[in-house]
């Protein structure tokens, strides 16, 4: 039989054992060929496509980095992605895979939606916020939870049942939209927009709203919780071997569910924020991928808490990015994904030495 | 009578992208890879046989391109699951991703080019028969190749030497080893045979289908591939049968539409998807011990033990 690809030769030689710094230096080395080899291809491919990628990247950090509100807007972004992420890292801990960031999100932005539109002109605007981004939440958390009673009663695999959810959320949204939640039934398939009293306030003196504090104070619970409770604990033990923590006594169903639930609640909570602090309306596209990006960051950051914040932050940058590849460069946004991809590709299969081959 | 007709054949035309591509996945997961990448290959085939179709002229020069393309981005995943140990889950969304991306920047161009695409060809005889004659026989040839692309598919799987081997790297990849096959050459093959027929089924949504070509147009449509394999317990008669339910359930709401009859086609378009997890959560364990052993181990961690 021939081979079709020969392996890959690893970057540190087996049976090595260089000290920390080198290790530490190595790792560096490595992420930065990542980036590099990414900007690389993503160059030639521009030129292919007949534009200057000189030109087209230099603008891209102007606008993106360097622009006045533009870092503002990269926090924006931001902070509903690390709560997508931290919704798969929660489950992750105790080896679930949780593909359903998309669809719980979207539930939380439906109740969060729904919610908010029906009492903002009843009540004060920061209560109906508060509540959109508890309904948020709740709706997210249920969400996650069917996909958790199917796994414990049924004996369906998460990953599958997470998946098909996405699909009946994007099509409850859309059924919401076109019909009863319609704003007008000749304009757009839209709801209407937010009252200006229930959207995200922003932090004085800045246009970064307060979802990005949300997110940060998410992400110090998420370290805390994990890292400082039994429950987190628990977690681990059922990730690392289901059987042993059965045998220690440990409520593993309970576990497995709750970790679920959590990471429903984020991204329900990821929802809210999108909609109360981003978007201000239900539409087609809402909150588009944001859940699977959300599953990436987690991924970057090898489902650790702190390194998911700055995963998060280049994931959201590239978004921008690709808002500038459009205004300057005249190529179309969803481009930039080429560049996120190539770096994911670079993390995921580059960056790390493992031993394989038994 | 003209409804039902309507859906059915609707559900042919619609469900066949759906069909190349879980038709794909399941040689690929039959080896022990899934690919969540199969909607991007989808799209990367829907793209470059669109530009093919409308640079030649000549529709079939497109399928093959868009194959060869969905090959090609299923071997990126191949890559970094098989050889460098990459989580599935991850690199299969990253493939997504990649593809997005490449068919924006090089497909902004063509949105509203006019295309030369396949026609609907009715064979003689057959397409007089009621009922069945207009349903299956009154279709596009790549249509009339995917009838051919199921037994084929099924023979190689369980009746071929090859078919042996993947099945075996997907069931057992020690017994294979023992055998002094490559397991990761075996499933790289799988995984990129996988991808050609997502090319194809992309080919056949933007070229046969819908005749046109805008950003992220597969919509969806290789994740329910996904899982109407593991639906149609990884056997490719049964991913026929449930690729034309979902195309059915994409008909019935346009079909009603055009009789006047008011309908939300979001409350259709969800039906497959409620009743995939019902039927999954009807087979309960049955479905899962029906799923190659080493798939089961992805499932649990993520990667393929190899």
């Amino acid at each position: 039989m021939t081979t079709l690809l020969d392996p890959t030769p690893s970057l540190v030689e087996p049976g090595e054992r260089p000290d920390r710094r080198a290790a530490a230096l190595r790792a560096t080395g490595r992420w930065a060929a990542a980036i590099g080899g990414a900007l690389v291809i993503f160059s030639a491919l521009l030129l292919l496509r007949g534009a200057n990628p000189l030109e087209a990247l230099g603008d891209m950090w102007v606008s993106t980095f360097l622009r006045g509100r533009s870092l503002a807007e990269i926090l924006n972004v931001m902070a509903p992605i690390t709560l997508a992420a931290l919704a798969v890292l929660v489950p992750a801990r105790a080896g679930l895979t949780n593909v359903g960031g998309e669809g719980q999100l979207m539930l939380g932005a439906i109740a969060a939606g729904g919610t908010a539109l029906a009492l903002d002109q009843q009540l004060p605007g920061p209560l109906v916020l508060v509540l959109a981004l508890v309904a948020g939440g709740v709706a997210g958390a249920a969400w996650a939870g069917v996909a958790a009673i199917l796994r414990l009663r049924f004996q369906v695999d998460e990953a599958v049942s997470t998946l098909l959810l996405n699909f009946i959320a994007l099509d409850l949204l859309l059924f919401l939209i076109y019909q009863p939640w319609r704003e007008s039934a000749a304009g757009q398939p839209t709801t209407r927009e937010l009252a200006d009293a229930a959207k995200m306030p922003v932090i004085t003196g800045t246009v970064i709203n307060v979802g990005i504090i949300v997110a940060l104070a998410a992400t110090v619970v998420v370290i805390l919780v994990l890292g400082r409770t039994r429950w987190g604990f628990r977690l681990s033990v059922v990730g690392g071997n289901a059987e042993a923590a059965r045998r220690a006594g440990m409520n593993v169903a309970g576990l497995v569910i709750s970790a679920l639930i959590v990471g429903g609640l984020l991204a329900g909570l990821a929802g809210a924020i999108q909609f109360t602090g981003i978007e201000y309306k239900l539409r087609a596209g809402f909150g588009l991928q944001i859940g699977y990006l959300g599953f990436l960051a987690s991924w970057l950051a090898r489902h650790r808490p702190l390194p998911v914040l700055l995963a998060s932050f280049v994931l959201a940058a590239l978004a921008i990015a690709g808002d500038s590849l459009q205004l300057d460069a005249q190529l179309p946004a969803a481009s930039v994904n080429i560049l996120t991809a190539l770096i994911l590709a670079a993390v995921l299969g580059w960056t790390t030495v493992k031993a394989r081959r038994a | 009578m003209s409804l039902i007709i309507d859906v059915l054949t609707g559900g042919v035309r619609g469900g066949t992208s759906i069909l190349y591509a879980a038709l794909g996945e399941t040689v690929s997961q039959r080896s022990g890879v899934i690919n969540l990448g199969t909607e991007g290959g989808m799209l990367g085939g829907a793209l470059t046989a669109y530009i093919i179709a409308a640079e030649t002229g000549n529709p079939w020069l497109g399928v093959l391109g868009g194959g060869i393309v969905g090959a090609a981005l299923a071997l990126v995943h191949a890559l970094l699951v098989l050889w460098r140990g990459a989580n599935q889950f991850a690199s299969g969304l990253m493939v997504l991703f990649l593809a997005l991306g490449l068919t924006s920047l090089f497909g902004a161009s063509y949105v509203g080019r006019t295309i030369t695409p396949f026609t609907t060809w009715a064979i003689p005889v057959l397409s007089d028969i009621p009922v069945l004659g207009p349903v299956l026989f009154d279709q596009d040839p790549l249509v009339y190749l995917s009838y051919l692309a199921v037994p084929a598919a099924w023979f190689v799987l369980f009746r071929t030497r090859a078919g042996l081997l993947l099945r075996t790297a997907g069931e057992r990849s020690d017994a294979l080893t023992v055998h002094g096959a490559d397991v990761r050459v075996v499933r790289t093959w799988a995984v990129g045979a996988g991808g050609f027929l997502a090319g194809v089924g992309g080919a056949h949504l933007s070229i046969a289908y819908t005749n046109t070509w805008f950003e992220n147009m597969v919509a969806g449509r290789g994740f329910i591939a996904v899982a109407l394999v593991i639906l149609a317990a990884w056997g490719p008669v049964k991913v026929m049968a449930g690729a034309y339910l979902f195309g059915a359930a994409l008909a019935l709401g346009p079909a009603l539409q055009a009789r006047g009859i008011p309908v939300n086609q979001f409350l259709l378009h969800v039906i497959p998807f409620v009743l995939t997890l019902v039927v999954l959560a009807a087979l309960g364990r049955r479905s899962s011990n029906a799923a190659p052993a080493e798939l089961q181990r992805v499932f649990e961690n993520g990667a393929p033990a190899t």
